[in-house]
């Protein structure tokens, strides 16, 4: 575990840091994706978006907020909210395991980039992927909102869901899910 | 000098000067003899001529000028200061700031823009009296002029002479001769211009650095000569500079040749070239001059003495106008101006060294060495101290933004023709700066509101027995943590039955809907809203309110209404002091730790099982025969029961990893003896302490004048914390202000009382209410 861990980050710091020119521009030349795992399923995010990967613990649950909403960690003096993503994505919440971890990603926000946690079960590793094996997301059949995927990467002869983090972590979205989340709780 | 900086600094400069000649002049107003407060808007205006001509703005020396020439005439008391002047001037000043826009945008002057100036300037010139030889002359140069050219013997030339020698240094201090030249260029005309070039040493021993040329300038201009001589304010000090009027005495000239250190013939003959003199003249002069040398009674000597008798208020307006430059400069040099960013990063990492410290604090308990709890309560006293002393860096007083009123109050009252004036107090009081900076809008619109909709008109104030002028009032103080402003008048106030009327044919509320006094004040924040039937200038869009306190909650602070019909209305605007580090007072609840801000905690008590019991299933309290209600944090958050630890021993701090607990708690037991502990199980009055039963404390919190209870499992005492913002993802949570990292290096939340408390109350209503309608329905 740990081992894979020094990988990604590894990996993560040999990637050239620059700014992401745009979207197409990303998509062509973004080959890197780190994989990891929710229950049994595998899916992967582009590493661009990746900050750091950190072990899972210390985390401050915020009250009123929907379940989803896992809590809040300090990231070195910052205050990062943290996703459950199988939450997110409707399925059933896990026990913690020792390979539980959290993965920072750097999202687009309003004011400008927003750093978020995202909790997943186990990270694998990093993988190139070339565009070519990339296939278009699938109407329906993922068992997940279609404009969170990305794309569906071919990766050791199997189809992984490859997520836009920008969509699944949508700020906007989060906050007004939290927000209504705090308003449930005060009717009751 | 990289000019793009002066320009910044002159823009600053210029937009101080015109605040404070802004502030002077509604001064004036109410003190018209006030002669400091007349100075002051002449220094201002005086100012950022002088600075604009240092950068070429010429169209801004020109317009100032002439609002200049005014402002001498007031000062020199030939001109009475009246409401009418007032409003002119500012104009004058308002124009001036459009300059300053347009130079910030580096947009020259459009063609509006120079309409208003010509307006302006034609407005102004009224003042002036008719024209004497060019528009610009004023009434104190005139005699001046004729004073020094009475007595005949005047040379034909009618044309100012200038005589510059500067002082080596004049490159050094930033000036340029080039720049005065044109400068001079600005109000009238060269006529011809000498440069003496004497003085210039050989290659080898000549410093590019210094300024070895002299000048002489023949100039052509209706402007008087303290103008001519303000041209040449920044370089007085180290320079010679003679400037004699046209028609000037042959004498006069002699005097300057004698002065002068270049030959006598030489400069004749520039002075002949120049234009200045014709050679007849110069013949004469030299002749007289010639005979003067011989003759006992001199009469360059008279010369002298006529020239004293113009001098002395020429060299006391020097004087003077040095003095006031060093005053300005005595008042500056206390101060000094920082980077707003720069500050920010500071107090950032006062804010990381408050939380380092109050780790190592926490360390030191642990270790309980008294050495090393005594440094540690060393140094957090001494960042305690660090800390405030920051945070009042970044306060400001208030009383400038209150000040801007007195002009939005003078200027709406006459559009509205009602009769308002501002009252301020509480000026003195501290505001955090970037508070400060947001709160402007939202006050504008209340007091733009309360004038329009709260006072009466006239007649109809007198009709209800009162005086027939209304008041405005600005208010500012600090209440429990936070800082209060009341806009308040004494005007009709809220008319209930209007608002319900209103907001039930807005369909903000419902036919049968029951609503408290203060509710119904408050539908008038409720977007849409407006009792106005007719869209006046000023407000009555129903846009605003609802904008003025979105505004005011953005900056964690609300707004309330406080109005007697016919009496009047009190807007109370309640903000934090700061918005970045406060005082805390750790409270825990099963596991969790929350942050409530101190200010706001008046007592702590014990809720014992009796007085749960007491209080039949309600959430009440008996606290010294009054009746206060409490929230349950752990209910309300739906925080779970810790996990097995906290069954272990009742008294673990759940907030430390157990491995710590154990540590705490193993050096407090260490405290008592055996010995000590055998003595207190004898003892049946102390023995409880021995068995640390689970207990419930309510802790006691003030918020805008009521009382509530939070009830909590643990108090962990006071403890300062920087709030960390909640941050796009958690903004708009009722009863989360922010989030603090403990020493442990955890995040805790801040609890927002206010919020807490109108989620409760909000959920207990829209309960109540659902009961009632189920009462009606049946």
């Amino acid at each position: 575990m740990l081992a894979t861990q020094i990988e990604a980050t590894g990996a993560q710091a040999a990637m050239p840091r620059k700014a992401v020119p745009g979207a197409v521009a990303e998509a062509e030349e973004q080959q890197q994706y780190l994989t990891f795992m929710l229950g049994d399923e595998m899916f992967a995010i582009g590493i661009l978006s990746i900050r750091e990967i950190i072990e899972y613990g210390d985390l401050t649950e915020v009250p009123m907020t929907p379940p989803f909403i896992r809590g809040v960690i300090n990231l070195r003096g910052a205050v990062v909210p943290v996703v459950d993503l199988a939450l997110r994505f409707g399925r059933e919440a896990r026990a913690n395991s020792k390979r539980t971890c959290i993965v920072i990603v750097e999202v687009n926000a309003a004011k400008g980039r927003q750093e978020m946690g995202v909790v997943v079960d186990a990270v694998n590793e990093v993988l190139e992927v070339s565009p070519g094996d990339i296939e278009a997301p699938p109407e329906f059949g993922a068992h997940i909102r279609s404009d969170f995927i990305q794309g569906m990467g071919k990766i050791g002869g199997k189809f992984v869901v490859m997520l836009d983090v920008n969509r699944v972590l949508q700020v906007d979205e989060v906050a007004v899910a939290a927000r209504r989340g705090s308003a449930e709780t005060a009717v009751v | 000098m990289n000019l793009d900086d002066a320009l910044h600094t002159f823009i600053i400069e210029a937009r101080e000067l015109l605040e404070h000649m802004e502030e002077a002049l509604l001064r004036v107003e109410q003190s018209p003899e006030d002669a400091d407060t007349i100075n002051a808007i002449f220094r201002a205006a005086h100012t950022i001529k002088g600075s604009a001509g240092l950068f070429g703005l010429c169209h801004v020396v020109e317009f100032t000028h002439v609002a200049e020439s005014v402002l001498d005439l007031v000062r020199a008391g030939k001109l009475r200061i009246d409401s009418e002047l007032v409003v002119i001037f500012l104009a004058v000043c308002d124009h001036l700031g459009v300059f300053v826009t347009q130079i910030v945008e580096g947009r020259t002057p459009d063609a509006e823009t120079n309409r208003v100036s010509v307006e302006l300037v034609s407005k102004l010139s009224r003042y002036l009296g008719p024209p004497q030889r060019g528009a610009a002359v004023t009434a104190v140069a005139a005699p001046e002029a004729e004073l020094e050219t009475e007595a005949g013997d005047g040379v034909d030339t009618d044309h100012w002479h200038i005589s510059l020698r500067f002082g080596p240094d004049l490159l050094r201090n930033g000036m340029d001769p080039l720049s005065l030249i044109r400068y001079l260029g600005t109000f009238g005309k060269i006529v011809n211009i000498v440069t003496l070039v004497d003085t210039v040493p050989s290659l080898s021993a000549l410093d590019p650095e210094s300024s070895y040329l002299g000048y002489e300038i023949g100039f052509s201009s209706d402007a008087d000569k303290a103008t001519i001589e303000s041209a040449f304010e920044f370089v007085r000090d180290d320079a010679r500079i003679r400037i004699l009027p046209p028609h000037s005495k042959v004498a006069e000239y002699l005097r300057l040749i004698d002065d002068l250190p270049q030959s006598e013939l030489r400069l004749g003959e520039i002075l002949v070239r120049c234009g200045t003199l014709t050679q007849a003249e110069l013949d004469l002069a030299l002749a007289r001059q010639a005979a003067s040398r011989d003759d006992a009674s001199n009469p360059i000597g008279e010369v002298l003495v006529e020239q004293k008798l113009v001098q002395p208020r020429v060299v006391e307006a020097a004087l003077d106008k040095q003095k006031q430059v060093k005053d300005n400069k005595a008042a500056e040099s206390g101060q000094i101006r920082v980077n707003a960013e720069k500050l920010d990063q500071h107090i950032n990492l006062i804010g990381e060294l408050t939380i380092a410290s109050a780790g190592a604090s926490l360390i030191a308990q642990r270790t309980a060495d008294p050495e090393l709890l005594e440094a540690a309560a060393r140094l957090s006293r001494l960042v305690e101290e660090v800390r405030d002393s920051a945070l009042t860096l970044r306060m400001v007083e208030i009383g400038a933004t209150f000040n801007r009123f007195q002009r939005v109050v003078r200027d709406v009252s006459a559009d509205l023709g009602k009769d308002i004036r501002l009252v301020i107090s509480g000026a003195d009081t501290d505001l955090d700066k970037t508070v400060v900076e947001k709160i402007g809008d939202p006050l504008t619109h209340l007091v733009r509101n309360s004038m329009d909709h709260g006072i009466e008109a006239a007649e109809l104030r007198l009709a209800r027995g009162k005086p027939a002028h209304g008041t405005l009032r600005l208010n500012a103080y600090h209440d429990s943590g936070s800082i209060v402003i009341e806009v308040a008048d004494d005007g009709g106030g809220l008319s209930r039955e209007r608002i319900l009327q209103k907001a039930l044919a807005c369909g903000l509320i419902k036919d049968d809907q029951q609503l408290a006094d203060a509710d119904i004040c408050n539908l008038i924040f409720e977007p849409g809203f407006s009792t106005c039937e007719q869209v006046s200038n000023l407000s009555g869009r129903g846009v605003g309110m609802d904008v003025v306190r979105r505004n005011i909650e953005a900056l964690r602070g609300t707004v309330e209404i406080d109005s007697t019909e016919n009496v009047g209305t009190t807007m109370r605007i309640r903000l934090p002091l700061t918005l970045a580090i406060i005082d805390g007072f750790l409270v825990g609840v099963n596991g969790s730790s929350f942050v409530v801000p101190l200010d706001m905690v008046v007592e702590c008590v014990e809720l014992t099982p009796q007085e749960t019991a007491d209080s039949q299933g309600r959430d009440h309290l008996d606290l010294r025969g009054e009746v206060l209600p409490f929230i349950r944090l752990k209910q309300l958050f739906d925080i779970a029961e810790a996990p097995a630890a906290a069954d272990v021993d009742d008294d673990a701090d759940d907030e430390f990893d157990s491995a710590t607990a154990r540590k705490y708690n193993g050096s407090g037991h260490s405290l008592l003896t055996a010995e000590g502990a055998a003595a207190l199980a004898r003892d049946p009055e102390l023995e409880f302490l021995l068995h640390p039963v689970k207990r419930e404390n309510v802790v006691v919190v003030q918020y805008a004048g009521r009382r509530s209870g939070l009830v909590v499992d643990k108090l962990m005492g006071e403890f300062q914390t920087v709030i960390r913002p909640l941050g796009e993802v958690f903004n708009g949570i009722d009863g989360i202000s922010g989030f603090t990292i403990l020493g442990s290096g955890k995040v805790a939340l801040i609890l927002d009382v206010q919020g807490l408390v109108r989620r409760v109350a909000g959920g207990e209503s829209r309960r109540n209410a659902r009961a009632s309608n189920y009462a009606i329905a049946e």
